[in-house]
């Protein structure tokens, strides 16, 4: 019997002016944000490419001079984009993709396009996640709010209830056509987006197929928890008109009104300084140190080293004293930066949790967490970026101190080393997280999707159980 | 409640209502309605506007339960046997609906299918859409280009196809023309004459008196008279109407 209803509702769905016009212009969208994001995102990896080896090229080939010269004139680090980064974009655009590692510094990154972007683009750019996220579960409502309100108006739910199909077997028949109606746009779009997959380059992550298909998996519940609640809405609504105001309510709430009331709540409990006040503060603490944390002292670091040496005077040690002071200096800036990065990172990171909290009052904060996770693009990791960048250049810099500390002696300004000290700092192999690290740091997302699909469906159950013929 | 008692076996009425009442708060639609109808028996369910016609209907159908008493279909309690009681029965409105992105033939197809005859193919489909009066070369249109009265025939083939026991009618001449409802009279004919018993609810004097084999005239939610058919002409039918209608104008 099922099958009849499923076959009856598609076919239904599929003559309907209505659909066949929705679905064109939310297929096209769909398309065409799909293509203009991994047209972008090729592009991006071809210029970070481009100016990654340029960059490189310039480190090597940059002449002789003090390794702590080296240090100054730093190197850049391009944050690879993973290869779904191109269905959803997430953070990019506002924390950039580039920094400059140099001495004594940890610089922000740059590469912002939503700096450049004009307001209408900030508005209006349109990436495939935006399209699934909310025009997709629009296409829904639109289709299916008057599955049983419209029917009950038309007089046709009578007819189809006194033939003795049961209101359970009706709701799964409908879901399930509409469902196919749905696929006949979405598994195209699919297709599309696997293709696109297995074309774009792969960036730094081992299995960028299953994430694309966990992926995949998220919006699927997402669509199915909206398909629920929309037939449920239907069911007990007195009206259609009744039914499509309501979801339509559920949908800017969803989509327009909880993601920022979330965002500016998390914001308002868990403040960041602005950007301004967190430089001020990083350039007061180098400058003066903390209660915890000493400026190391030229004086008490040579008395330091001519003990350690056994000699009286710093131009009689075997090292250059300047080299280690640098170093020490640059530890005691490492110490600085942790300590006001890693209470920024733990701000957002608490206002990150209290934003997937949040998503219990709208699945689509979930679906955008976790959607952006699975692209690589979200704040967690972008930080993993941050974190290994910076490693790195704590490494550089250790590496190029050393060299001056290690060859030259104090006072001998005339020490520079050459291309082969540049070649044998590795360039940076950086590792994106897996996908049992973005599941694991999403857990509390997975968890709320799944309660909203499972919550959905219950209500749907429920509320056609509860329907009534007229 | 009602124990399950054998399905139609002859002697058991295609239709029964056992002091059949439905409150709809402090209001009586529906009191103690006793009424049995055979197979071949077409009553015909008379009264003005919420009379309790279309309220008895919904009982049979299951779409509202029952304050008190029993409605039965082949001898099934419908508030027990919900699934089984339909399956027994077919049900015409008087606005007969349709989906109309869909022909007569896929509308019939659909409709047969849920009431459990989901094997009928199309040659059968078209067979019983024309035994129901419509045009063979309509079968096929979207009834989105058909009348009410294509519709309606629709309905009756929906009824033919499901070889129900028992057909309920609520109004189904209701703005037809002359023609159309001779010929919907005709198909109920049919129908009564292969054993189906029907409950028509109908304002149509005329058409009760033809169509009937009995008549109930009901009034504020009681039925006041039962009458045969074959004993009474149109003009007695209509004065005792009249006088019953007339009669118990006031509210309850």
């Amino acid at each position: 019997m099922i099958r009849h209803i499923v076959r009856k509702e598609f076919t239904d769905m599929i003559r309907d002016g209505r659909f066949r016009w929705c679905s064109i212009l939310v297929g096209s969208l769909l398309l065409v944000s799909l293509a203009h994001g991994w047209v972008q995102a090729r592009k991006a990896h071809e210029e970070h490419a481009a100016a990654q080896a340029t960059a490189r090229e310039h480190w090597e080939t940059q002449g002789e001079k003090n390794p702590h010269s080296a240090a100054h004139y730093g190197v850049y680090a391009f944050k690879p984009r993973l290869a779904l980064s191109f269905v959803d974009e997430g953070v990019d655009p506002f924390t950039g993709t580039s920094v400059w590692l140099e001495a004594h510094r940890q610089n922000d990154f740059l590469l912002r396009p939503a700096q450049d972007a004009t307001a209408a683009q900030r508005i209006g750019a349109l990436t495939a996640a935006q399209v699934l996220q909310h025009l997709v579960p629009l296409l829904i409502i639109l289709l299916t709010f008057g599955a049983f309100a419209g029917e009950r108006e038309r007089g046709t739910l009578r007819q189809l209830l006194a033939t003795g199909v049961g209101w359970r077997e009706l709701a799964l028949g409908k879901a399930l056509g509409t469902s196919g109606a749905l696929a006949l746009l979405l598994v195209p779009a699919a297709l599309a987006g696997a293709a696109a997959l297995v074309m774009a380059n792969p960036g730094p992550v081992a299995s960028p197929v299953a994430r694309g298909v966990v992926l995949a998996c998220v919006y699927l519940a997402y669509f199915v928890a909206f398909l629920a609640l929309s037939l449920a809405v239907s069911a007990r609504a007195k009206s259609a008109r009744t039914a499509l105001v309501f979801m339509l309510a559920v949908w800017v709430v969803n989509g327009l009104v909880a993601p920022r009331v979330a965002v500016d709540l998390s914001k308002w409990l868990y403040p960041t300084p602005s950007a301004f006040e967190f430089a001020r503060t990083v350039e007061r603490e180098m400058a003066t140190g903390t209660e915890t944390i000493s400026r190391p002292d030229m004086t008490e670091s040579n008395e330091r080293l001519l003990a350690e040496h056994g000699v009286e005077r710093v131009e009689d040690l075997p090292i250059n004293a300047v080299g280690a002071y640098l170093q020490e200096s640059e530890e005691f800036g490492n110490r600085i930066f942790d300590r006001n990065y890693g209470a920024l990172w733990d701000t957002f990171r608490r206002q990150g949790l209290l934003q997937e909290a949040l998503a219990a009052a709208a699945p689509s904060i979930a679906v955008r967490t976790l959607s952006m996770g699975l692209a690589g693009t979200d704040v967690e990791q972008h930080r993993h970026f941050a974190t290994a960048a910076e490693t790195y250049r704590r490494d550089l810099m250790r590496q190029m101190n050393g060299d001056m500390t290690q060859n030259s002696l104090t006072g001998d300004f005339s020490y520079a080393a050459g291309a082969e000290l540049w070649e044998s700092v590795p360039p940076l192999e950086y590792e994106a997280p897996s996908l049992g690290w973005v599941l694991g740091n999403r857990i509390l997302s997975l968890a709320v999707l799944g309660a909203w699909l499972a919550g959905a469906v219950l209500l749907a159950s429920a509320q056609v159980r509860r329907a009534e013929v007229a | 409640m009602t124990e399950l008692q054998e399905p139609n076996s002859g002697a058991t009425p295609l239709l029964e209502a056992r002091g059949l009442s439905k409150d709809y708060g402090d209001t009586r639609a529906l009191d103690s309605l006793d009424l049995a109808i055979a197979p071949g028996e077409v009553y015909c369910l008379l009264g003005p506007n919420g009379a309790g016609k279309t309220t008895t209907i919904n009982l049979f159908l299951g779409f509202v339960a029952p304050s008190a008493g029993q409605a039965l279909v082949s001898g099934l309690n419908v508030s027990t046997h919900d699934r089984e009681s339909k399956r027994r029965l077919a049900y015409i409105p008087e606005q007969v609906m349709l989906y109309r992105n869909l022909s007569g033939i896929e509308n019939l197809e659909y409709f047969a299918a849920l009431g459990g005859q989901g094997s009928l193919g199309r040659e059968r489909l078209v067979e019983i859409l024309v035994e129901a009066g419509l045009d063979g070369k309509a079968a096929g249109r979207r009834v989105s280009t058909y009348s009410k009265g294509m519709r309606q025939k629709v309905g009756i083939a929906i009824a033919i196809a499901k070889k129900a026991d028992a057909l309920l009618l609520d109004e189904p001449t209701s703005g037809l023309d002359p023609t159309a409802s001779n010929e919907f009279s005709a198909l109920v004919e049919r129908l009564r004459n292969r054993g189906v018993g029907v409950l028509m609810a109908t304002h149509d004097l005329f058409r009760a008196k033809d169509t009937g084999t009995r008549v109930g005239i009901m009034h504020y939610g009681r039925l006041v008279t039962e009458l045969s058919t074959a004993e009474i002409g149109h003009a007695d039918l209509e004065r005792i109407y009249l006088e019953h209608v007339r009669d118990n104008g006031a509210s309850p």
